[in-house]
């Protein structure tokens, strides 16, 4: 039929390039479509989607009895979505004055920014972290002038200011490490995480996760529809073991004192449960949260990181002769009423070592040689004892090592007796074991593990794991977490031995050198103790113990002044405020405070008078 | 004899029914594409007139005989020159293009109807020339019959249709019988010439801050009309004299023009390129950018191509439904009731339908060459392979631009895309096609 002479061959080639063509657009586009279809469809999203982020509120942080310690506010964020259409664009002036009056910014850059959303047909934050007085008067302009809308975010917020501030920590924005680590998790570049203590320990648990309003807008950025209200998810909440009126009563008590430097610690002696860690200098968490920049700036640069009660380590000084006394007693060495002489001072070896009282305690006993703190009587106690007994009991009271309290920047302190000597192959000395028998030379102690030793002291020798968590209860629905005390360590002595020394400490504080810690109907015990510090003035420490009559004792404390001179004049009135703030009882210092200020504020404006000191302090 | 009563048996049904479906697919996805624009209704009734000019002139055209544009080819190429001359002369501008032809309320685009005159009239020149078809100057001939089109486009300009011609060009000479050689030296030149912007943008693009006297810098030294290239030339030249005396010397068996042609081809693409460079306005530049370079600027040149990607991915198997595409009807997607046309199809009926339209092209592809291999004449079987080698390249630059193989080029998609005279133009040339199949015995 077809008699025409073409190349036939070629047009059968051309067919198979022009299919192997359609194949390969085929393979592209399957690829495309079925293969990168989830890569593909995330990208549309991204395009289509704009979203208002709605900050979730972190978990709450509660106190042993549930009172909040760290919650979250409502912060009111106004937004301009601008509505579709209608006759906005006259309403847009009286708004920006409305607008401008409330938030106290310049009407014609409000009005500006409004009229570009809508010219832009886009949404816009007007103003973030709203005061709650403005909201109500903000919430009149949303019935009034469309688009204009309030949404909420939580702000955390700390009700008591300064408070348990080292420990609780504070909020903060990220740094390129922390953004870089959490960006995965899905924090959004603005969000604030905690910087330091429990905010940070727990930011996990804390965080929540962040709703918004998704609303969709087309190429231009004009918003079209808004296609969701993503609901926010709150964090874990965390109960701590703390007791607020405590730590509060620490708080305020260590900043009135005249160093205003220094920590307070507060145990269970129970389960070893912390009541109350105070550190002083201490901030108020809040300010980091403000609106103001210029205050975040100063309160960041003015931050007091160091956390007195577990990265301070000092010498312990007289708070240290129980330790040596239970060793001297459990051994049998020495008997509770032999006596000894004190003129004021020990020789030995050729050098002379002094009692803190000059004219010397004369002929003196256990009960009132460590009532009235007698470094004579310690001295000719701790040879009789042996260096080594004394080394051996302060480790069993956990000194020298970590509590491992899970917060960051914690001290071990420094233990030092014949046994570390001989690892660091030095020699011992009967003047170190004086030394030792008085709580200085190289010994070094944190508040935190001196309020353990009292908290032993008044359980008869059982050392706890110092722990801050009650509980975790999870936002997700997963069964509590409960902390559960944990032992460390057990200090070996008979009865009687104990006995003596609880004995003695009560002594301390009914007619010693710790009468200031003295409260009518409480059982108190606990020592004072003035540590010699080469920097500066004398480092002021007191222990103790508390309980009602016939029961365990409930509360240890360790307070440490720095600077602060006197154990009993300075440490011992901080500790009976958080003696009585943990019984519930009524403060006759504050209410006297109270008084005196009432009555300055009647009288005619003059200079303060200053009070003499109390005279006769002594350890 | 039979006049019409027996064409109807003759007629193609597969090709009809192919193409039917290709116009409808395509009015379904303009319907959807343009749904967003203001000119909705204005396009609408554009295109439905589009398609009854259409579907008649396509039933017209299967009941002439073809053979006519034949015996009337000088007529045909006059009407090519006059139309393109006279949308230079008379024409109207839009978006720097002088390439509407206005009259009666109507606009109408000569580009696309040129290029199908140009392959009648090289099919005759070809059928012609049939003895001579492996002689060089059947080539030289055939391109100095597209010449003035293309320049003609050129002038309008627009550089993606012209560039269309070559592969059709090459298409029909490779069927005619061409000699293979000289098809590699047009291909070749074509080739050349238009990888010098694209080299010099990649070496733009890839090497900014390279140093005096490296590679990159010397190519793009050689890409700007200068001293440079002028040494590339000579340099060719002497090359190619000192490989000729080689030859001789070792009394190699090689032809001797071969050591002419080379160096002429070589050197001549070059310097068109380097022309064509200079040419280049600033949005075609940022086509080769964005092809070499997607990723160097999402916002500018590359934030076509990246959204027509997404726009198709996104569609996944079964698409997105037709009216929600979210790329398309947000304004994400450019061009999308044109030149995107297939990006906005993909996004809403998926894989499913991309595969469907891509199987359509297939099939009426398949019975052009199907026409060709029957037709019952030379000429038309060089129409047939002509238009076949038309059709697959515009498709394939189009589908390829839309999902990233292709650089961007500013072409309809034949049959879907939104162009009242594409529309009417490409249903005229493809009932030729039918036409041809239709009278394959020579009865008529």
């Amino acid at each position: 039929m077809n008699q025409v002479s073409v190349p036939r061959e070629r047009l059968e080639l051309l067919w198979w390039v022009i299919a192997a063509t359609g194949a390969l657009l085929g393979l592209r586009l399957f690829q495309l479509q079925v293969l990168d279809v989830v890569e593909y469809r995330l990208a549309a999203e991204r395009n289509r989607s704009q979203i208002i982020p709605q900050t979730a509120p972190r978990g709450r942080i509660y106190d042993g009895i549930g009172v909040p310690l760290a919650t979250n506010q409502p912060a009111f964020t106004l937004i301009f979505i601008p509505p579709g259409e209608g006759h906005i664009q006259q309403d847009l002036e009286p708004l920006a004055r409305e607008l401008s009056r409330q938030l106290g910014r310049d009407p014609i850059a409000l009005q500006e920014t409004l009229q570009t959303a809508v010219r832009e047909e886009s949404a816009v934050r007007l103003a973030e972290n709203l005061p709650t007085r403005a909201m109500f008067q903000l919430s009149e302009l949303k019935t009034i002038y469309p688009g204009v809308e309030l949404i909420v975010e939580a702000r955390r917020y700390y009700p008591y200011g300064r408070f348990a501030s080292h420990l609780l920590g504070f909020m903060g924005k990220m740094s390129p490490r922390e953004w870089r680590e959490l960006k995965p998790k899905g924090y959004r570049a603005d969000a604030r995480v905690g910087k330091m203590g429990l905010e940070k320990t727990f930011e996990t648990e804390l965080s929540g996760r962040d709703g918004g309003i998704r609303m969709e807008v087309d190429a231009q950025g004009r918003l079209k529809r808004v296609l969701e209200t993503i609901p926010w998810e709150t964090g874990s909440n965390i109960h701590l073991t703390i007791d607020a009126a405590v730590q509060k009563a620490a708080d305020d008590a260590v900043r009135k004192t005249a160093s205003g430097r220094g920590a307070a610690v507060a145990v269970d002696p129970r389960t070893g449960a912390i009541l109350a860690l105070s550190s002083q200098p201490d901030f108020d968490p809040n300010a980091f949260l403000s609106t103001d920049p210029e205050e975040v700036k100063r309160t960041v640069a003015e931050l007091p990181e160091f956390n007195n009660a577990i990265s301070g380590a000092y010498p312990p000084g007289s708070i240290f002769k129980p330790i040596v006394g239970l060793a001297a007693l459990s051994g049998g060495r020495v008997k509770p009423d032999d006596d000894f002489w004190c003129p004021g001072y020990y020789e030995s070896g050729g050098r002379i070592f002094q009692c803190w009282e000059h004219k010397g305690h004369k002929r003196i006993s256990w009960l009132m040689g460590l009532a009235h703190s007698c470094d004579v009587y310690f001295y000719q106690v701790g040879l009789k004892a042996g260096a080594a007994a004394i080394e051996t009991f302060a480790r069993d009271f956990g000194l020298g090592a970590a509590t491992q309290i899970p917060l960051k920047g914690e001290k071990s302190g420094h233990l030092f007796g014949p046994e570390t000597r001989r690892k660091s192959k030095k020699g011992w000395y009967d003047g170190d074991t004086l030394n030792l028998s008085i709580g200085q030379g190289e010994l070094t102690v944190t508040p935190l593990q001196m309020a353990m030793v009292a908290a032993a002291l008044s359980n008869r020798g059982t050392v706890w794991r110092p722990h801050y968590t009650q509980k975790i209860v999870y936002a997700d629905g997963r069964p509590d977490y409960v902390q559960k005390p944990e032992r460390m360590s057990l200090v070996r002595a008979p009865g009687a031995a104990w006995d003596q020394v609880q004995e003695a400490l009560q002594l301390v504080v009914s007619s010693g050198t710790g009468v200031g810690a003295r409260v009518p109907g409480l059982l108190v015990a606990g020592k004072t103790g003035t540590a010699q510090n080469p920097h500066g003035d004398d480092h002021a420490w007191f222990i103790s113990y508390a309980a009602r009559r016939g029961e365990p004792a409930s509360i240890a404390i360790a307070v440490l002044i720095e600077n602060g001179g006197h154990g009993g004049a300075v440490a011992a009135p901080v500790a009976k405020k958080m003696i009585l703030a943990r019984f519930g009882l009524p403060d006759p210092d504050a209410e006297r405070e109270v008084r005196t200020a009432a009555r300055a504020a009647l009288a005619a404006p003059r200079l303060p008078s200053l009070r003499p000191a109390p005279a006769g302090t002594p350890h | 004899m039979r006049m019409h009563s027996g064409l109807g048996g003759r007629v193609d049904w597969t090709f009809v029914a192919a193409v039917a479906s290709l116009v409808a697919a395509g009015t379904l996805a303009m319907l959807s594409a343009a749904s967003t624009t203001i000119y909705y209704s204005a396009i609408l009734q554009k295109h439905f007139i589009a398609l009854t000019l259409g579907a008649i002139l396509f039933t017209l055209t299967v009941a002439f005989n073809y053979q006519i544009f034949q015996d009337q080819s000088k007529c045909v190429y006059g009407v090519a020159l006059f139309i393109l001359i006279a949308v230079l002369v008379v024409g109207t501008t839009s978006r720097g293009h002088r390439a509407w032809l206005r009259f009666a309320g109507f606009s109408f685009q000569p580009a696309e109807f040129a290029r199908v005159l140009t392959v009648l009239v090289l099919a005759d020149l070809l059928d012609r020339r049939a003895r001579q078809a492996r002689d060089v100057s059947t080539v030289l001939m055939a391109l100095a019959v597209a010449a003035p089109v293309m320049f003609l486009i050129l002038k309008q300009p627009d550089y993606s249709t012209a560039l269309t011609f070559l592969p059709m060009i090459t298409g029909m000479l490779f069927c005619a019988g061409a000699d293979l050689f000289h098809l590699l030296l047009v291909f070749g030149y074509g080739v050349l010439t238009l990888s010098v912007p694209l080299v010099y943008t990649f070496c733009q693009t890839r090497f900014p801050g390279a140093a005096a006297g490296s590679l990159p810098v010397l190519v793009l030294a050689t890409s700007k009309m200068g001293w440079a290239t002028l040494a590339v030339v000579v340099c060719l030249g002497a090359l190619s004299a000192m490989a000729w005396r080689m030859a001789t010397w070792m009394r190699l068996q090689v032809k001797p023009h071969l050591f002419l042609a080379v160096p002429v081809i070589l050197s001549g693409s070059l310097l068109t390129g380097v022309a064509l460079n200079r040419q280049l306005k600033s949005y075609q530049r940022n086509r080769f950018v964005a092809f070499v370079a997607p990723h160097t600027d999402v916002q500018g040149a590359a934030y076509n191509v990246i959204q027509s990607k997404v726009a198709i991915g996104s569609g996944g198997a079964w698409g997105k439904g037709l009216f929600s595409g979210t790329q398309s009807k947000l304004g994400f997607l450019p061009e999308r009731h044109t030149d995107f046309i297939f990006a906005n199809l993909g996004e809403e009926m998926g894989f499913l339908g991309t595969s469907l339209i891509l199987g359509l092209y297939m099939v009426v592809l398949w019975r052009i060459v199907t026409a060709a291999r029957q037709a019952r004449d030379r000429y038309g079987y060089l129409v047939c392979a002509g238009l076949a080698s038309m059709f697959a390249f515009v498709m394939a630059l189009n589908i390829g631009m839309c999902v990233g193989l292709m650089p961007v080029a500013g072409i309809p998609l034949p049959l879907i895309s939104y162009g009242g005279s594409s529309l009417v133009i490409n249903l005229w040339s493809l009932g030729i096609v039918a036409n041809i199949y239709a009278r394959r015995y020579a009865l008529l």
